[in-house]
């Protein structure tokens, strides 16, 4: 496709979805959901979020509320970079338990 | 069988082994192989005139000997005259180009020219910025969390430099995901960090000649039809008038740490004009 056919090709359509708005309620969202794993992580993970994320029948509708409000792919992000961070942190919490191994 | 004895004393001799070191060996056996040296390094330079025993006995083993030894001197030597003249051409070379400019060593050679769509739907080469100091970020819209704070240290680094210090660097960002970030989207994605961002996109062939240009990779993941993000090398290009990449920044600089580190590079370069 040639530059002069792509400057004036009229696509007006926005992705409303990853502006300043939208990015702040998906945050705000995402914040809910993750404060609710941490309140509830004594409770059996029972349903299961997406790659490979576990979390209590409690915190369903927040899951839902964070699925409405950001895009999958975000969602997917996200919940890898949390799965992440608990990992770092219960092999740093870990070391009184584990000694020797 | 006489031979190979006298090839394995001449060794010997020649490692300064005492030879009563194997007294079971006679003494005649001794004068022949010294005389085999002998008669070696004499073969070199006149006909061989030594012992009548050497001669008849070891006429095979010398004579072998003399075809082996001054070839492998000469060999030897032509590698060191070789190795002499390389050295003397290489030193010739390397006094004759002096070092100019030797902070060009210090960052590597990137960039290049670049034809693009900027968010009005105007074309936009690189001629455009000659003469503007560039802070130049790829990125793209659908960034979950990177992207939208880079821009914002990006945006807030720029307000610093021209409140405080009066410097004006251009903020251009070019989105590595041109499919999806049309010029109406960048600007609506733009205006809400600063007013003063560039932002440019354009064919995907042109991207991505630029991104080879500047050595950015990116790359779509997680791809669910039109849902995807694009994993990239989040970091800010720091070029001069002359649209030479200056120095590159990654994700740990914050805006002051950024606008203390331009400001850093605008001094020195002020100093080097």
């Amino acid at each position: 496709m040639s530059l002069e056919a792509y400057a004036s090709a009229k696509r007006d359509e926005i992705h409303t979805d990853v502006l300043l708005q939208a990015r702040q309620a998906c945050y705000k969202a995402r914040d809910a959901f993750y404060s609710c794993l941490e309140k509830h992580s004594d409770k059996k993970p029972t349903e299961i979020g997406s790659v490979g994320l576990l979390y209590p029948t409690e915190c369903k509708p927040s899951r839902e509320d964070y699925v409405k409000n950001c895009r999958v792919s975000w969602v997917k992000h996200f919940d890898r970079q949390y799965c992440k961070t608990k990992r770092t942190q219960r092999l740093l919490d870990d070391k009184e338990t584990r000694r020797g191994v | 069988m006489p031979i190979s004895r006298f090839i394995f004393f001449s060794a010997k001799r020649r490692f300064a082994h005492a030879s009563n070191l194997l007294p079971r060996f006679g003494s005649s056996k001794r004068i022949q192989s010294c005389g085999y040296t002998k008669s070696a390094k004499n073969n070199y330079y006149k006909k061989p005139t030594g012992h009548p025993v050497v001669n008849v006995e070891t006429q095979a083993s010398r004579s072998s000997g003399a075809y082996i030894i001054p070839p492998i001197l000469l060999g030897f030597g032509g590698l060191l005259a070789f190795l002499h003249y390389n050295d003397e051409r290489r030193a010739v070379k390397i006094g004759k180009d002096s070092y100019t400019g030797s902070d060009t060593a210090a960052a590597p050679i990137i960039g290049g020219p670049f034809t693009l769509v900027n968010s009005e739907n105007q074309i936009v080469n690189e001629q455009d910025f000659l003469g503007n100091w560039v802070l130049l970020y790829f990125g793209y819209t659908s960034s979950p969390d990177i992207g939208p704070d880079q821009v914002r240290i990006m945006a807030k680094a720029i307000d610093t430099l021209e409140s405080k210090e009066n410097l004006k660097v251009l903020p251009v960002f070019v989105t590595i995901d041109p499919q999806r970030d049309t010029p109406a989207q960048l600007r609506a994605y733009l205006k809400e960090f600063d007013p003063r961002i560039v932002g440019l996109g354009g064919p995907v062939s042109a991207v991505r000649q630029m991104a080879q240009e500047y050595r950015v990779y990116f790359k779509k993941v997680e791809e669910e039809g039109d849902d995807y993000l694009v994993e990239s090398s989040h970091s800010m290009y720091l070029i001069d008038p002359k649209m030479k990449v200056v120095r590159c920044f990654g994700v740990e600089y914050n805006a002051e740490q950024l606008s203390k580190e331009i400001l850093k590079e605008l001094k020195k370069h002020q100093v080097n004009a």
